[in-house]
């Protein structure tokens, strides 16, 4: 995961509406009117949170046209949960680069 | 930097088989910038690089998304420059996950000709956040060490 991913994880996971509706699909699949149910707010609404959590890997949704239902997708969730391991992997990774740059440019003729 | 800010510390210790020298230039040049700073499934294109080389001076870089084409800016303020073995660049907090993100390195000579590269992040995060990402999410979710194992 990169930081950018982590970005758009933790930006998912600020708002409190989405954070509930994360709650209510760790108990089961839900449709889009289910997931209205508990909050005073439109459709619309919830159908935007929805999105927002889809785009940032932390629900999935069916194939169904009409239902669509939602589920929780585990593996960003525990990214996040580990996202100071995961900031160190990604420094890690650039330094394994930066190493193989600096055998790079001392191997061949200088550039 | 509000009260309920966490700061949260990574090391990273590396040898590399080059002199002192050059790791500085690799970076501090746009050019050699350009060739590591990845991160992986992105392309940093060398005329996107700006370092202005001074304490208070700007570093700005693209990472170009190679599939999506996706623009992922990194800028920072230099906060320490010591040519050729300190380098405390700090990551703006706007558009972040994080409130301020300080990296310091430090490059050490070594006897053999190697060099080490003493990398320290400090990441300034809110402890909501830091809560949400740690113990919010697997507390607040009682079923959900389930459905990651499903």
């Amino acid at each position: 995961m990169t930081t950018d991913e982590l970005s758009t994880t933790f930006a998912a996971l600020a708002d409190p509406t989405r954070r509930a509706i994360l709650a209510r699909l760790s108990q089961g699949e839900a449709t889009v009117n289910e997931l209205a149910e508990p909050f005073p707010i439109t459709l619309q609404a919830v159908s935007k949170h929805v999105k927002v959590l889809e785009r940032a890997g932390l629900i999935a949704r069916g194939r169904s046209a009409q239902m669509r239902p939602s589920r929780l997708q585990g593996t960003q969730l525990k990214h996040a949960a580990e996202w100071l391991a995961e900031y160190r992997e990604f420094w890690d990774d650039r330094f394994d680069r930066l190493d193989d740059h600096l055998r790079d440019i001392q191997r061949g003729p200088s550039t | 930097m509000s009260e309920a800010a966490t700061a949260r510390e990574i090391t990273i210790t590396r040898v590399f088989d080059a002199p002192r020298e050059l790791v500085w230039q690799a970076w501090t040049d746009p050019e050699h910038l350009a060739r590591w700073w990845g991160p992986a499934g992105r392309t940093t294109p060398a005329d996107s690089v700006t370092v202005d080389l001074r304490p208070g001076g700007t570093f700005r870089l693209s990472s170009i998304g190679d599939e999506r084409g996706d623009d992922m800016v990194t800028l920072g303020t230099f906060r320490e420059v010591v040519e050729p073995e300190r380098l405390v660049v700090e990551e703006a907090a706007e558009d972040s996950w994080h409130d301020g993100a300080v990296s310091e390195v430090t490059l050490v000579e070594l006897e053999d000709g190697r060099t080490e590269m003493r990398f320290r992040a400090t990441i300034h995060t809110s402890d909501e956040m830091i809560g949400i990402a740690e113990t919010g999410i697997t507390s607040a979710f009682d079923r959900l060490g389930e459905v990651v194992a499903r």
